[in-house]
């Protein structure tokens, strides 16, 4: 019986999860919004971070009906992530790991997504797409790793998502990506945009800079000669949602099916925020059931990061008996998905 | 819990004493707060020790400019700490 506490903040969501033994018991967040057209940036998100924590460590013990002395590990994001926000989670969980006497955990935040999903939907052993804010990656797990099969080779997914919902200026509320999902729905006609998959890699940044001319010709910033008496097609936010949309997560269901040849797995897990769009999902369950497949995804309270998953990942390491002295409790932007011995895992 | 003195005698160095309630916070403080290096790029020396209940931080660094945007940082880690304490520091409640 394991009773975990885990703090996430690696980026613009500061989450407090509880769990143990597997069952949920409270999984609080707080999102830092910003204006439509602007982005987070680290220094602003450690402060929206720093007044937030302490409410919700509070919150999550009041909803679990736990007192301090009934949890048995304090977990953290460790990485990777914008180091501020990351050090925010990071120095609570340190100072409540003293006060309380309890041994702390850092965690992969990669891994926290890997394990919530696979604890929610009961997928054994799945092809992972992890596709977020910050991460763009087909993991599948092979002796002791979660082996990273193809990832982007520049901007993450939900990079290109909310950049260009800034470009078009849509609402970050609740979020950029839903705010393109929705928008996307009224599109009509299809835009062709540059398809860009190298092997088991993707590539978004020159998409991105691809819509966005078409977004806003007026700001086009390598003015082609040729093309001034010929008239600019006008293109609606819908229609560019939409092709958006369908380009980058063909690009992905792509990736995803050759990864699951190669293992030859028939299931397939979505996490992370831009999980819990349902175009992805709807077509990354057309592609496995052509190949007599199953796909599984989760909603926004376990897609979207949140402190339960860093609970969960930490609880499975703790269990399998990791330590970390607390020296080591330190935060690291950069922190690979398979540099983590993944030795809770007996298959 | 507030900073006695923030004392810059020579020309890029700061000592900065921060009493806390018990020795024991003091110590949990030290220790919390020890774990993060300065980064690199920013050539500034910090050395955190405790007397008794008073945690002294002394910063030494070649640029003003540096030393300035350490100890801010610096400050808002250890507010962060110090609430902490605060709210969840108390003997445990029935």
């Amino acid at each position: 019986m394991v009773c975990a506490l885990g703090i996430e903040g690696s980026a613009n969501k500061i989450g407090v999860g509880i769990i143990s033994n597997g069952k949920v018991l409270a999984n609080v967040r707080r999102t830092y919004i910003t204006p439509p057209g602007e982005g987070f940036l680290p220094k602003e998100t450690a402060k929206h971070h720093r007044g937030a924590i302490l409410g919700l460590v509070q919150a999550s013990l009041k909803e679990a009906q736990l007192k301090p002395a009934d949890l048995d590990v304090i977990c953290y994001t460790k990485g990777p992530g914008m180091a501020p926000p990351l050090l925010v989670g990071a120095i609570v969980a340190r100072t409540l790991s003293l006060l309380w006497q309890k041994p702390l955990l850092g965690v992969n935040h990669c891994i926290g997504h890997i394990e919530m999903g696979r604890l929610i939907t009961g997928a054994q052993n799945p092809i992972v797409l992890y596709v977020s804010g910050g991460n763009t990656q087909v993991i599948a797990y092979s002796n002791k790793r979660y082996r990273i099969f193809g990832e982007t080779i520049d901007i993450a997914v939900g990079n290109c998502l909310d950049r260009f919902a800034r470009i078009i200026k849509l609402s970050n509320d609740p979020s950029p990506g839903y705010n393109i999902e929705q928008l996307a729905k009224q599109g009509k006609q299809y835009i062709k945009l540059p398809y860009v998959v190298k092997g088991m890699d993707v590539s978004f940044s020159g998409i991105l800079s691809h819509i966005e001319e078409l977004a806003d010709p007026g700001k086009r910033r390598n003015k082609r000669k040729k093309q001034q008496d010929e008239p600019e097609p006008e293109y609606s936010q819908a229609d560019l949602c939409y092709s958006l949309q369908e380009t980058i997560f063909a690009m992905l269901v792509e990736i995803t099916e050759r990864a699951m040849a190669h293992c030859e797995s028939n299931e397939v897990l979505i996490v992370g925020g831009v999980g819990c769009n349902e175009r992805l999902q709807q077509m990354m369950g057309i592609m496995c059931e052509e190949r007599n497949g199953k796909v599984f995804a989760i909603d926004e309270r376990y897609c979207i990061d949140n402190g339960l998953m860093i609970a969960h990942a930490g609880a499975e390491m703790f269990k399998a008996g990791a330590q970390m002295p607390l020296e080591d409790a330190f935060v690291t932007q950069r922190y690979r998905t398979d540099e983590v011995l993944v030795n809770w895992r007996t298959d | 819990m507030m900073p006695l003195q923030a004392n810059v005698s020579k020309p890029n160095e700061s000592t900065i004493r921060v009493p806390f309630d018990t020795p024991e916070h003091a110590k949990i403080a030290y220790r919390v707060l020890s774990v993060d290096q300065e980064p690199r790029r920013n050539f500034v020396q910090k050395t955190l020790s405790l007397e008794d209940d008073v945690l002294v931080v002394h910063f030494s660094a070649d640029q003003v400019k540096n030393l300035r945007t350490a100890i801010t940082s610096f400050f808002e880690c250890l507010l962060l700490c110090q609430d902490t304490i605060k709210l969840f520091g108390k003997e445990p409640e029935a």
